[in-house]
């Protein structure tokens, strides 16, 4: 039957070209998928140059005698925190570290690294390891000293 | 949140686009062996069927789990596409390997659930980073030691009725041992101190370990004849320690010793001279030596920029062709759009892993997450490079495309990595 392969032939045919635009289907997506990953690149890049790097850290939590207590610190780039006197923040506690702790920025966020202290860094109550990203709002324990960071 | 719900919806769409490709290149096959009336044909969808729906429903429970976990939506389509082309290629050209390659997709998807699972726990195995070298270096020389010779490399383990290559599997865990080698020393390897010639380098014990994989390398290479893992496990290395140090004397370096050790190998081994030869003319001798690269050449050349059409090539002639060779076949029956959308495709997956690693939060998870899209990446260019004769040939396979189990699970291995470290934060632990 001569119709029969004649339909077989052009399904096939059809089957082929399917393929091609399954191909070209693809290349556009992959092409969007670029394009959408640079423009959240540029647009987090305009983010970091709008805004200022400033941040808060304000003491909510300390013993009375550390004198500590309603204390904020505002900083840009790099704030270190421990025992010893060449600390920005200086907390004068047993159970802290020379060098505890450094908050540094990177790109438009802060990162918290706790230095290798005895004691350990919490953030919301787990103990971070290594470094961890800041969020505004978040409460670092050091010692008895707890600290709130805000941007 | 609306921007999230829009990418999931993409990635579904390139799940069943995979799926699509797939339906329409079987069904050509199944048309053809109609028409043609081979009835004993080795390719009966009575007997294949039931995998693909397998594999299919495999797929996308596993990206069901993925969205519900936070883990970036993008992996597993895109592995689903470069598997997808394979499938269909692998079909055509060696029908009798089409249902183990669906078995080994259903096993490296099975490997890719189990990283996921116990992903947390693999990131912490970094903290024993002298052991994961040193498991390295025992997978690199076990081939060497009881190896057997297939296709002319001898990197073949043979473990009762599966041969495995070991070698795929020890990138794993070598990017696992540079990623923590590398965070942990970051600022010995930055802060050099010896001045040698233009070179600022750290005191020799802290680089010793880089030097030490990279001898393994060469000597893999020498030993194994198995240049495309050498030039890997090569450039791994190099890339890892560049994107750590961000010191371009580590790379000059590197360089320099490479084209030392190229010279002395060119000099001393007749196999390395003769794949030298074959790439600057392989039209001294097109019948012999030069069969396989002249053969893809003409491959690439007849399939022109729209292919010749699905089934419709002569890829058949290339030897290896469902291997290392698959991407001359590609190049041929779907063209120059076939073969620059799969190019695109390992780009913006690179793009992808890439972007994965500068959200990481420790200097461990940005190395590791880098490290891995660098395999792939690398992985693709050096045998995309070598069937095309940018680069000497050298065997390796094209990741998730070619056939071949241990590189099916190896890559899924490394994919499940990728999804562990692009797991955001609030996502549940799978």
């Amino acid at each position: 039957m001569p119709s029969t392969a004649f339909f077989l032939k052009a399904v096939s045919v059809l089957f082929q070209y399917g393929m091609l635009l399954v191909l070209l289907a693809y290349l556009a997506r992959f092409l969007r998928i670029t394009a959408g990953e640079f423009r959240r690149e540029r647009a987090s890049l305009q983010q970091v140059q709008a805004a200022p790097h400033e941040a808060v850290l304000s003491v909510v939590e300390a013993r009375e005698s550390s004198g500590l207590l309603g204390r904020r610190y505002a900083f840009s780039d790099l704030l270190l925190i421990g025992r010893g006197e060449d600390c920005d923040i200086v907390i004068p506690d047993a159970y802290v570290s020379h060098h505890h702790a450094q908050i540094t920025a990177r790109g438009n966020q802060y990162v918290l690294e706790d230095l290798g202290s005895r004691n350990h860094t919490y953030v919301n109550g787990a103990e971070i390891d290594g470094r961890t990203y800041l969020t505004p709002g978040d409460i670092i324990r050091i010692g008895f000293v707890s600290l709130k960071f805000e941007r | 949140m609306s921007q999230r719900i829009s990418a999931q919806r993409m990635s579904w769409g390139l799940l069943a686009l995979s799926f699509l490709l797939l339906a329409f290149g079987l069904g050509v096959l199944a048309l053809r062996s109609s028409q043609t009336g081979v009835t004993q044909s080795v390719l009966q969808p009575l007997a294949y069927l039931p995998w693909v729906a397998a594999v299919a429903a495999a797929a996308m429970f596993l990206q069901a789990m993925l969205l519900h976990c936070r883990v970036s939506p993008w992996l597993l389509p895109f592995s689903f596409f470069f598997a997808s082309v394979g499938l269909v290629e692998i079909a055509r050209l060696k029908p009798i390997l089409f249902i183990p390659q669906l078995r080994w997709l259903l096993i490296g998807m099975a490997a890719f659930l189990v990283v996921l699972r116990c992903g947390r726990r693999i990131v912490e195995l970094t903290s024993y980073q002298y052991m994961l070298g040193l498991s390295c270096l025992v997978l690199l020389a076990l081939p060497l030691l009881f190896g057997t010779e297939i296709g002319g490399s001898r990197n073949w383990l043979v473990l009762g009725p599966v041969q495995v290559q070991p070698s795929e599997f020890s990138k794993i865990l070598l990017v696992l041992f540079l990623s923590a080698y590398l965070a942990d020393h970051e600022e010995v390897l930055t802060s050099a101190k010896h001045r040698f010639l233009l070179f600022r380098l750290p005191p020799l014990r802290f680089i010793a370990p880089l030097l030490c994989i990279w001898g393994m390398a060469i000597l893999m290479f020498v030993v194994a004849r198995d240049l495309g893992s050498a030039l890997l496990f090569f450039g791994i290395a190099v890339f890892m320690t560049y994107m750590a140090t961000g010191s371009r004397s580590y790379v000059f370096i590197a360089l320099l010793v490479f084209v030392a050790a190229a010279a002395v190998s060119y000099a001393l081994f007749g196999h390395v001279r003769v794949r030298f030869d074959i790439w600057l003319n392989p039209w001294a001798d097109p019948n012999g030596m030069a069969y396989q690269v002249v053969q893809s050449l003409f491959a690439f050349g007849s399939g022109g920029v729209w292919g010749t059409g699905f089934a419709h090539g002569h890829p058949g002639l290339i030897p290896e062709v469902h291997t290392d060779f698959i991407f001359a076949a590609i190049a041929e029956e779907l063209g120059l759009i076939g073969s620059l959308t799969l190019l695109l495709g390992y780009a913006v997956f690179f793009l992808i892993g890439i972007r994965t690693a500068l959200s990481g939060e420790t200097m461990e998870r940005i190395l590791l997450s880098a490290g891995v899209s660098v395999v792939f990446l690398l992985q693709a260019f050096i045998i995309m490079a070598g069937v095309t004769k940018f680069l000497p040939l050298t065997g390796i396979t094209l990741p998730f495309v070619s056939y071949g189990g241990s590189s099916m699970v190896s890559s899924y291995l490394l994919l499940g990595l990728l999804a562990v470290l692009s797991q955001r934060k609030g996502g549940h632990a799978a």
